[in-house]
């Protein structure tokens, strides 16, 4: 193990060198591999790099790192890696260690390169067969509605081939017809309906690939591909008995939209105070729905908050500021979901404030990514 | 300080340089200011990457002339080996390699320019909104004026017009009023309109651009 360690440390050296020419390596030795990857690479390289050093440091304790190769198995099935590509990786991955290491590689090092390989792709492929078993690597999405909101955010409507279950608050990766091979997770903005189909709230980021294909007009009655429902932003269950706060930032109102129509079907809901903030009022998108809703059950309580407009009849400033002025959460469970920067700075308001850790539920992987 | 900042036993690697943390000088002493240290040290940072991994393909070199003198010593009749089958794949991978390079550069400028042109388009309308915002206040706080004067006036002017000359006065007043909105009705449609115009422009515009890119997609797949 530590011969493994000290070997990688020293071909980590060479930075992006060696990504590069791991996947240069691996294209000229199988062509057809190339079209599993978007044009671009750069940040493909870095996840590479990323799971390596991952695997590396954590090759110690066993249980976590199982888990993650599982993940890792699991989401590359949609990306359409099948047992073969297994095998033509771990040979341009000993490839590119030879070549980095220069005098140091040694017949023995090969070895234990190899057989940590090995391992790291049967946890992996046996993962991705069990989950073979369980639920398509993809579903065919087609996009039957198209609603533009304000300026930069869209509501799509897509219908999924074969039906998909999921848990309200829960997110799919979503690629677009016109940029192949770029993921992007975004999460149901409703609990599972009985027709099937999944709402999505897209907010345009400037230069982002992804969002910016799925809020053009031209989205509509496109097809697109939808990964496996994923996250663990979902009501605790069994159900803890306390009261709720949902914190949503812009479109990070999508999964607690979900968890709210959750909450609502439920025998005797409890209390849910909503609170929903954007910059400016033209960026409350869903206001109106979320406003009925407050009319119909007296248990929620939504309050809209801008940070940009003084002139706003409601309340103003920053929304983690609101929530902390507007009452006392310690004894809620709350879910939050927006930006990060908004999301960090709520959680650690509501951890001064009193708020156990284990109440607060985020979500840890980058829904508003571009 | 949780790292120490140089570890003597083994040696320097670039990362270390990017994570290194000094400690402060005591309050009133003389020190470095931190930020051009911290540049300075990135740009040590990208050089030694760069010798490491030039002396890396040095060494891919020596290692290629070495076989291929070893080759010559051995073989005596062919001079084949200037450049074996590794050193070629080598040589391919890193031509690859430099392709996809150049690839990403056009891709990351090709998305910087798109975040810049929405950047520019979200700031535009931001300044069209608030424009509009205080031209309808403006109007908003002017026709306000006017309806108090109106009224002040009416409340003062209680007795009612009797003689001839208070009511053409009177009808005076009210025709005045009457074109005054008139003008400030036309004067709104007019500058609503202006804005609806340009919003469908530019959603023409987009519809346009749209095809365009749907036609040239077709194009590309016949081809």
């Amino acid at each position: 193990m530590a011969r493994l360690r000290e070997s990688f440390a020293r071909v980590a050296m060479h930075g992006d060198e060696l990504p590069l020419f791991f996947y240069s390596d691996l294209f000229i030795k199988h062509p057809e591999v190339r079209d599993l990857f978007p044009i671009s690479m750069a940040v493909q390289r870095s996840h590479l790099v990323d799971a390596l050093v991952k695997i590396v440091s954590q090759v110690d304790s066993v249980n976590e790192l199982a888990a993650f190769l599982q993940g890792l198995g699991r989401d590359h099935r949609k990306f359409g890696a099948v047992a073969d590509h297994y095998d033509a990786v771990g040979a341009s991955l000993l490839a590119t260690l030879e070549h980095f290491s220069g005098p140091a590689w040694t017949p023995e090092l090969a070895a234990d390169w190899q057989a940590a390989y090995e391992l790291i792709a049967s946890v992996m492929i046996a993962s991705a067969r069990a989950d073979e078993q369980e639920r398509p690597a993809w579903w065919r999405g087609t996009v039957v509605a198209y609603e533009r909101r304000t300026f930069d955010v869209c509501v799509l409507s897509v219908r999924p081939e074969p039906r998909m279950d999921y848990l309200p608050g829960q997110s799919v990766a979503i690629e677009s017809p016109s940029r192949p091979k770029l993921w992007r997770y975004y999460s149901m903005a409703s609990a599972p309906r009985r027709d099937g189909l999944l709402e999505f709230h897209v907010r345009l980021i400037d230069g982002g690939a992804v969002s910016m294909a799925l809020t053009s007009a031209a989205i509509a009655g496109t097809e697109v591909r939808l990964g496996p429902p994923v996250g663990a932003l979902t009501l605790s269950r069994p159900a803890s008995g306390r009261d709720i706060l949902l914190v949503a930032g812009s479109t990070g109102l999508a999964p607690l939209k979900a968890i709210l129509e959750e909450v609502a079907a439920a025998d005797q809901p409890p209390r849910v105070d909503l609170f929903f903030g954007a910059r400016t009022a033209d960026g409350l998108y869903d206001l109106d729905s979320l406003e009925k809703m407050a009319a119909q059950y007296p248990w929620l309580t939504v309050t809209p908050a801008v940070s940009a407009d003084s002139r706003f009849a409601g309340e103003t400033g920053s929304l983690p500021d609101v929530v902390a002025r507007c009452g006392d959460w310690s004894r809620r469970d709350a879910y939050l979901a927006g930006p990060t920067e908004m999301v960090q700075e709520t959680v650690a308001r509501l951890a001064t404030a009193g708020m156990p850790q284990e109440q607060i539920h985020i979500e840890d992987f980058g829904w508003s990514e571009p | 300080m949780t790292t120490a900042w140089f570890d003597e036993e083994s040696r320097l690697t670039p990362d270390e340089l990017l994570t290194v943390t000094f400690p402060l000088s005591r309050l009133g002493r003389r020190g470095y200011e931190e930020e051009p240290v911290q540049g300075f040290l990135r740009v040590v940072h990208a050089e030694f990457v760069r010798l490491v991994n030039e002396r890396a393909s040095l060494w891919q070199e020596v290692q290629r002339l070495r076989r291929r003198i070893l080759s010559g010593e051995a073989g005596g009749d062919q001079p084949s080996v200037l450049f074996g089958e590794a050193d070629a794949h080598v040589h391919a991978v890193r031509i690859l390699s430099s392709a996809q390079v150049t690839a990403d550069r056009y891709v990351a400028d090709a998305q910087a320019y798109s975040s810049r042109v929405t950047e520019e388009a979200r700031l535009r309308r931001d300044d069209i909104m608030r424009e509009a915002q205080q031209h309808s206040d403006m109007i908003l706080e002017e026709a306000h004026a006017r309806a108090r004067d109106a009224a002040v006036t009416a409340l003062n002017d209680s007795t009612p017009p009797q003689t001839d000359r208070e009511r053409r006065a009177a009808q005076a007043e009210l025709a005045y009023l009457r074109t005054y909105s008139d003008v400030y009705r036309a004067h709104l449609r007019a500058y609503t309109e202006g804005v609806l115009h340009s919003i469908e422009e530019w959603e023409r515009k987009e519809a346009a651009s749209v095809q365009e890119l749907a036609q040239g997609n077709d194009r590309r797949s016949i081809t």
